[in-house]
């Protein structure tokens, strides 16, 4: 099978798996971690194509995620707006937050970059914590616009609740295994696609593509906003399924934890986050025993992985696969045989 | 009057803690193009190394500081011998070694977390007492933060220019190779900067712990702040970098006042936001010719 062929086959293979899970398992633990990892996973590939893919070090990832959750909860909250019109809206809001955090950004150097939109992220943390004001009052009492430390709950879900009552997890789960099924194949023709060339045309011979008109910045811009769509979704998807947003997205920990899931998959491949992902949501189940280690684990994920594996999971994969195909051949070059095969 | 008197005493508080905060950060990046994101760490295990010597063993301010310094600097060498050395070289050494010490930084506060709890303490390294100025008072802590970051760079500034550790380090950074030609042992020049940013990392915890107040996440807001003027300055401009601080000081001290608390912090992003886009490499920073 070619190579631009396995990917599809494999994902759509594994997508027909995924929905059979909830007609075979009924635990309920199973089902709303697998959804959580659906959602996760969906903004792993999108910031991979911004990091990976694109070069530029956003760690605006989660604030934009946040644009598409707290969107989605105050237009339902505040405009009472049906869930499945506020949805899409919000991811809408998402990108353009991200065409203007790029406009500023994405002109400066990598550090800068990485600085300016954790900095970003942060004013925004603390923009929401640090609101005292009422904006209205209700049952509840006093009400900040954006929630404050409390959050903003009771705008609605993904209306699965009237539908298929305490089994309502399962449409969410369906909802979220779809999110990320069209973020993967969205992120895979990105890549493969005149923008993953054009990136590619940079990386390998950058003065010989800007001459020809391939314009770095405008890149860049174009596939963060892009990305930044399917990102602002997942917030969405989010928030309908827990029915509550709160500033907990902007956490450092929750930033930590899904940037190691793309160090540890491999930066920049195409299942490297997916897998990633899901490795690290297998561990954080097996920290659950021992809760007070569990950010010193996730801590030491990523020097380690960063001096012992820098291309992740899948570089260790690839490496080793084509020392095996290598093998018989010329078993003189097994190094140079693996960097043809990356 | 008493309205500027009590800014200008604020914003020199404030940009003099910022300044000795931002030295280190700034030197490691001028000599190694290094981002450390365990900074925020650093100052944690400073604030609470004083805290510990000062609370459980009795010890006096000055040795407190002294040993809070020691710590720091120690945790310093040590993130040059567990990341930094391993990472040295690498493809993306400065991407990697960004990551990597976002998560040092996590395993730092995490160990104060665990060994002091999660509950937020009281500096006990604390000079209390207020000083009358012209009609307003003037807490002693103030003027002593000011002092120390006054002493802290005298001290840096002597350091680099005046002995052959500093030439050594002002050498790496304007070009390293030609560094390395000429024998500069870099490695060595790398584990003296970061041991000499842990230590100034560690004061700066005392000192921001002592206005405020000890608590194990406490460093992330100073580290950024820290890294917006390094990013104002220009990244790696040390001399650019202290002042760019004692200035940014003055402008949140204002901006507070204006804006009212809250607004502070964002204000200033914003700010930094315009000078970057009016100049991409910070204030005093030389723009890059790139080589394709």
């Amino acid at each position: 099978m070619s190579k631009a062929m396995r990917d599809p086959v494999v994902g759509a293979a594994l997508l027909v798996c995924a929905a059979v899970v909830p007609l075979v398992s009924h635990d309920r633990y199973i089902i709303t971690q697998s959804t959580l990892f659906f959602i996760w996973a969906t903004v792993v590939t999108q910031w991979n194509l911004v990091f990976g893919v694109g070069g530029i070090f956003s760690l605006a990832q989660m604030a934009l995620f946040a644009f598409g959750a707290y969107g989605t909860a105050m237009l339902g909250y505040y405009g009472h707006w049906p869930m499945w019109l506020a949805i899409p809206v919000a991811a809408l809001a998402a990108s353009a937050a991200s065409l203007l955090i790029g406009l500023a950004c994405l002109r400066l150097r990598g550090p800068y970059v990485a600085l300016l939109t954790l900095a970003i992220a942060q004013v925004l943390y603390l923009m929401i914590i640090n609101d005292t004001e009422c904006f209205l009052f209700n049952e509840g009492g006093c009400m900040p616009l954006f929630g404050g430390m409390r959050g903003i709950g009771s705008f609605g879900d993904l209306g699965f609740h009237a539908w298929l009552g305490p089994r309502y997890i399962i449409g969410d789960y369906f909802v979220a295994l779809a999110l990320l099924a069209a973020a993967f194949a969205f992120s895979i023709w990105l890549a493969r696609g005149p923008f993953g060339l054009a990136f590619r045309a940079l990386r390998d011979n950058p003065g010989y593509a800007l001459s020809r008109g391939v314009s770095k910045f405008r890149y860049q811009l174009w596939i963060f906003a892009l990305s930044s769509f399917f990102t602002g979704f997942a917030g969405a998807i989010y928030a309908g399924h827990f029915k509550f947003v709160g500033p907990t997205v902007f956490s450092f920990s929750l930033l930590l934890f899904l940037l190691s899931m793309i160090v540890v998959g491999g930066v920049g491949s195409t299942w490297g986050p997916v897998i990633g992902a899901a490795l690290l949501m297998l561990a954080d189940e097996g920290w659950k025993e021992a809760q007070d280690w569990r950010a010193f684990g996730m801590g030491l994920v990523l020097p380690a992985f960063l001096i012992l594996l820098p291309d992740g999971v899948v570089g260790l994969f690839n490496r080793l696969q084509a020392r095996r195909r290598a093998a018989p051949a010329h078993a003189e070059l097994p190094a140079k045989a693996a960097e043809a095969d990356l | 009057m008493d309205v500027w008197v009590q800014i200008v005493v604020s914003g020199l508080t404030l940009g003099a803690l910022y300044a000795i905060s931002t030295v280190g950060l700034s030197l490691v990046y001028g000599s190694m193009n290094m981002l450390n994101m365990a900074h925020g760490g650093i100052l944690v295990i400073g604030g609470y190394t004083a805290f510990a010597a000062s609370q459980w063993f009795g010890a006096p301010a000055i040795v407190s500081i002294v040993l809070a310094m020691a710590a720091g600097g120690l945790v310093g060498l040590l993130i040059f011998v567990v990341t930094a050395a391993p990472l040295l070289g690498s493809k993306n050494f400065e991407t990697n070694i960004f990551i990597a010490t976002i998560g040092v930084g996590a395993v730092l506060e995490n160990s104060v977390l665990k060994v002091f709890g999660p509950y937020v303490k009281p500096q006990p390294v604390a000079f209390p007492g207020v000083l009358m100025l012209s009609g307003v008072a003037v807490p002693y802590q103030n003027v002593a933060i000011l002092v120390v970051a006054m002493a802290m760079m005298a001290g840096v500034a002597a350091l680099l220019q005046g002995t052959r550790t500093g030439r050594a380090i002002r050498a790496t950074s304007q070009n390293r190779d030609a560094a390395q030609l000429m024998g500069v042992h870099v490695q060595k020049v790398y584990a003296q900067v970061l041991t000499l940013s842990g230590a100034l990392a560690a004061i700066s915890g005392v000192m921001i712990s002592s206005l405020t107040s000890l608590s194990p996440t406490m460093g992330g807001d100073p580290m950024l702040k820290a890294f917006i003027i390094c990013v104002v300055a220009g990244l790696g401009n040390t001399y650019g970098a202290a002042a760019a601080a004692i200035a940014i000081g003055f402008l949140e001290a204002g901006a507070q006042y204006a804006f009212g608390v809250r607004y502070g912090f964002a204000s200033l992003l914003l700010l930094v936001i315009v000078v970057l886009i009016w100049r991409p490499s910070g204030l005093f920073g030389k723009s890059r010719i790139v080589r394709l």
